[in-house]
């Protein structure tokens, strides 16, 4: 893989994505409503002299399962279903460079990108919360937003791989609905369902809970910002006492595969069907 | 005996003692003297001065008397034992820092312990110690502004950083308790806890068995408890602000067996659970009232166990707790007053108004929540908490009354407005670490990220293209393409010679363009292609170094300028930025270089591909059908620009399915049917050999021929045009 053939992709895709209206307006949306729940949040709390991050977070936390998929998903799956329908995929593929260097190129281009909408979001709060005299730990902060980043970046991989399963980017948006739907909604559903019916174990509920990375997200999130695991219920106690420290750690890396598996998958699709 | 203890003194100080009066003396202890001593011939009454100083040691004093610290003289217990112990009635120790206690637990190692009535212990500070004040049957003692911090140790090994046990009418005021593990406040009765503060303990202040408590104005923040009352009767919690109480059970306030107690005009803020009232209060012929509460922010505002009676909760605000109201365990509260005299509990969910502008909600406030009623009933559920699921479903519950929970409790008088406490101390100030920073850095990488696109970097050491020796320049093998169960390419093979301009032609599905494309490695194929003697399947992105691609469908990217395109492309080549120019230049597109290529023509779009191609100025030229979007001057211009290509030496192979275009431009024609070669004619020599005039008219009629055998239809279509 030549770096340098990725780095001119990855800037194209930077490009292409600050002019996309569907980037600025996630962006623009993300940080419309942070400042708006920061503002909010620090508004009320301030006026009792309490403005502690964590209630913020908390609201942030929401937030980002919202926004943080929907814009990974999205895009990614437009971006390269897209590139794929107006031929400039088999184009780019025409040049001298390989499909692992172009579709690794996108990906950190597109990945740059959401990291700059998501600094912009965090940024502005983070300047809010200064500018109104409150409370917050820039360690937690940063810890909350590397987490959404995290979650923004499994959401970019998954949208990937829609994309090298469907051949529209009609197809590829609407496919990414449905899966923001069921990662949001519909699978919490079916887990309350099945672990009511089946009558999980509390072991059993932990993992069958990770397989969703927005829960892998929310928990995460729960930890760094100081939340006791109670929050969280009979879960949070086992997940908290069974691992203890490495919990963080073990949560990280499960956001990291949701990252890679996915993206190598996408990889792996494509490189077998070519530009066709 | 006296007298030689005396004559052991340091002179300075006898002649001090020799100062003081015959009834009530003063002592004065300078650092240099022995405090031990003086307060060993100290007598009831006397006042013991002590001036500075370091005083090592293990303290006593046995005689009702005053031990006054002037310049903040230092008691060291050295980490042993218990630094001052107090067995006398009536003793003040005021104006102290005491520090080094031991950490025995068993041993109850303290900063100071008193064992009689009527202490008073003022002005002191108290750091490194196990146990702060111990007050063990002292009653109507005074502690007074002190400031105790406890050890640096895990909390479960740390001590009480105040103890009063069988101690009755004790006046503790205007303390800072921290970095302890509790304030313990036993089998006391009519106690009077004002103005003090705990901080960053286990549990702020623990009350048991002691009736008649009077708790005023105190802060009790980030400890892990807040203040927890049990097993008493007619204590009085008023004003007090509990705040970040966050620990496993992170009550602001717990209750537990309580009888008559008023917690009220208190302020509990972010404070895992404000309140907890577990079977409070306990007898049947008691109540409790919990009113004029500020209750904001905390993750539960207020927890009730469900056989929990007889509380009076009004005129509280209940202020954005992530749960309002809880139930602990499974069931319905049930007979609590969540309303008196037409006056409820302020709701910041409450979504009712008020007609009649008394400010009371004409509409009951009902706390109720499918997610919530579901998780009373399988606990295991709470791991879904927080999450837009969670609001999902109760939305749905609001929205189809089916699904809708019965409620936790109805406030019939719903207040339209909070009531905020008076008069409580204000919270803690926190400071953030290091946002300021993150708050730059985030901005700082935005910056950066937006102004990558804008980094153009000539590439470092630009490639030249060496020229190629191989002859054939393209090797075509057996190529077969499949498509499912379509076999588009069936066994193809050929050779392009270098300088051979190459029309790929035939009917429209022949697979032109997929040989094409296989010869661009775009997809997998079975046979061989070499170019140059580069394997494509092998070593396609070096094989594809030689090749110049201009497509059929201008597939650029309409979001970049002609220029940024360019520059995109060369820097993917690995070809020298000042190549941009000169094609911009050469193809005539310098004029239109900042448009973006959606405004482009479709005869600068193509020029547009063609100088793409060119940037690397590679020795073989691909085209698909690389005139079919254009009108006939467009095309004219076009076909003159490869014609100069060729000339220039350009190898090229192209489809097209125009006759005046094969006519004009190839040397050479493949007539492809049905995936395969079905002739292969060479028409004209190469523009670098001799071609006399009676080859090139026997080899054009050969090439009318073909292109009327290849497809009658399209080829008439195309010749009457001609």
């Amino acid at each position: 893989m030549d770096p340098s053939v990725v780095l001119v992709l990855a800037q194209k895709e930077l490009k292409d994505s600050f002019r996309s209206r569907w980037f600025v307006v996630f962006a623009g949306v993300f940080a419309g409503l942070a400042l708006a729940l920061v503002a909010f949040s620090m508004s009320g709390a301030a006026s009792y002299g309490i403005s502690g991050f964590g209630r913020t977070g908390a609201s942030l936390v929401n937030l980002v399962l919202l926004i943080a998929p929907l814009m990974g998903l999205t895009l990614g799956a437009l971006g390269l279903a897209g590139e794929q329908e107006r031929g400039t995929l088999a184009y780019l593929l025409a040049q001298p460079l390989g499909m692992l260097e172009l579709l690794v190129g996108k990906y950190l281009g597109m990945a740059l990108a959401i990291l700059g909408a998501l600094s912009a979001g965090f940024g502005v709060s983070a300047v809010v919360i200064l500018a109104q005299g409150g409370y917050a730990d820039g360690g937690d902060f940063l810890a909350l937003m590397i987490l959404s980043y995290l979650l923004a970046l499994v959401s970019l991989s998954l949208g990937f791989l829609l994309a090298s399963l469907v051949r529209s980017s009609v197809t590829a948006l609407g496919a990414a609905l449905f899966v923001w739907l069921m990662l949001v909604f519909v699978g919490d559903l079916g887990l309350m369902g099945t672990a009511l019916v089946l009558r999980f174990k509390i072991d059993t509920l932990f993992v069958a809970a990770l397989v969703n990375p927005l829960q892998v997200f929310k928990m995460a999130s729960v930890i760094r910002l100081g939340t006791q695991p109670e929050v969280l219920g009979p879960v949070g106690v086992y997940a908290s006492r069974t691992y203890g420290s490495h919990l963080m750690a073990l949560l990280v890396s499960i956001l990291l595969v949701w990252i890679a598996a996915p993206l190598a998958g996408s990889v792996a699709l494509f490189s077998r069907r070519g530009a066709a | 005996m006296r007298s030689a203890f005396l004559a052991a003194l340091p002179v300075g100080f006898a002649a001090l003692l020799c100062a003081g009066s015959l009834g009530a003396r003063t002592l004065t202890v300078t650092p240099s003297d022995n405090l031990q001593a003086a307060l060993a011939m100290s007598r009831a009454g006397d006042t013991v001065r002590v001036v500075g100083g370091h005083h090592q040691g293990h303290f006593k004093v046995s005689v009702p008397m005053t031990l006054a610290g002037e310049n903040s003289p230092i008691l060291d217990g050295g980490g042993h034992g218990t630094v001052l112990a107090i067995d006398a009635p009536d003793v003040t120790v005021r104006g102290f820092h005491l520090r080094g206690s031991g950490d025995s637990l068993d041993m109850e190692n303290s900063g100071i312990v008193v064992l009689a009535p009527r202490a008073r212990v003022e002005n002191n500070t108290i750091s490194d110690a196990l146990f702060g004040i111990f007050l063990r049957k002292a009653d109507d003692s005074v502690l007074r502004s002190n400031q105790i911090t406890g050890k640096d140790l895990d909390v479960p090994r740390r001590g009480d950083l105040i103890r009063i046990w069988y101690s009755n009418g004790v006046t503790v005021e205007d303390n800072t308790l921290s970095q302890g593990r509790d304030a313990v406040l036993w089998y006391s009765q009519g106690l009077k806890i004002r103005r003090n503060r705990a901080l960053n303990s286990r549990y702020g202040l623990h009350f048991m068995y002691c009736d008649d408590a009077d708790i005023e104005g105190n802060t009790l923040s980030n400890n892990s408890v807040g203040i927890f009352l049990m097993y008493s009767r007619r204590l009085r919690l008023v004003g007090n602000t509990i705040a970040s109480n966050r620990g496993p059970s992170g009550y602001g306030v717990g209750l537990k067996d309580m009888d008559d107690a008023l917690i009220e005009n208190n302020a509990l803020v972010d404070n895992r659970i404000g309140i907890h009232t577990d079977s409070s209060p306990r007898e049947i012929d008691s109540i409790q009232t919990i009113a004029r509460n500020l209750i904001a922010y905390n993750d539960v505002g207020i927890s009730i166990l469900p056989d929990t009676q007889r509380n009076y909760i009004t005129t509280n605000s209940f202020l954005e707790n992530g749960e309002q109201v809880q139930v602990a365990g499974s069931g319905q509260l049930q007979g609590n007053i969540w309303a008196e005299r037409g006056r409820g509990n302020y709701w910041s969910d409450y979504a009712g108004y008020d007609r009649s502008g008394r400010g009371v909600g004409e509409v009951p406030y009902r706390s109720e929540s499918l997610f919530e009623n579901l998780t009373q009933r399988a606990e295991v559920l709470k791991v879904l908490a927080g999450s837009p699921f969670q609001v999902a479903l109760d939305f749905a519950a609001r929205a189809f009354p089916v699904f809708r929970p019965a409620p936790k409790l109805t406030d019939p008088n719903p207040l339209m407005t909070p009531v905020l406490p008076q008069g409580v101390p204000a919270l803690p100030r926190k400071q953030g670490r290091g946002l300021a920073g993150t708050a730059t850095g985030l901005m700082l990488a935005l910056v950066a990220i937006a102004g990558l696109p804008r980094a153009q970097k000539d590439p470092r050491r630009p490639r030249r293209l060496r020229t190629p020796t191989a002859d054939p320049l393209i090797e075509v093998e057996a190529l077969t393409k499949r498509f499912g169960a379509i076999e588009a390419v069936k066994g193809v093979s050929f050779a392009v010679r270098q300088g051979d301009v190459v029309a790929l032609w035939g009917p429209n599905g022949a697979g032109k363009t997929t040989v094409l494309r296989c010869l661009l490695g775009l997809f997998p194929f079975s046979g061989q292609v070499r170019v140059v003697g580069v394997d494509m399947r092998s070593r396609g992105r070096l094989a594809r170094r030689f090749i110049g691609f201009v497509p059929q469908e201008l597939s650029f990217h309409d979001r970049l300028s002609t220029a940024e395109t360019l520059e995109m492309y060369a820097r993917l080549k690995h070809a020298p930025l000042a190549r941009v120019k000169e094609l911009l230049e050469t193809l005539g597109l310098m004029e239109h270089h900042r448009k973006s290529v959606r405004a482009l023509s479709g005869g600068l779009k193509q020029r547009l591909a063609l100088a793409c191609a060119l940037l690397s100025d590679p020795p073989i030229l691909l085209l698909d059908e690389p005139t079919s979007n254009l009108d006939q001057a467009a095309r004219d211009d076009f076909l003159s620009l490869l014609s100069d290509l060729s000339r220039a030496g350009k190898t090229l192979v192209f489809t097209s399915h125009r006759p005046e275009e094969v006519e004009s431009l190839a040397t050479r024609i493949i007539l492809m049917e049905n995936g395969k070669i079905v002739r292969d004619t060479q028409i004209k020599g190469t523009p670098s050999e001799a071609v006399t005039d009676a080859d090139a008219h026997s080899e054009l009629k050969d090439a009318t021929d073909i292109l009327a055998s290849a497809n009658p239809n399209e080829c008439g279509l195309a010749l009457e045009g001609h």
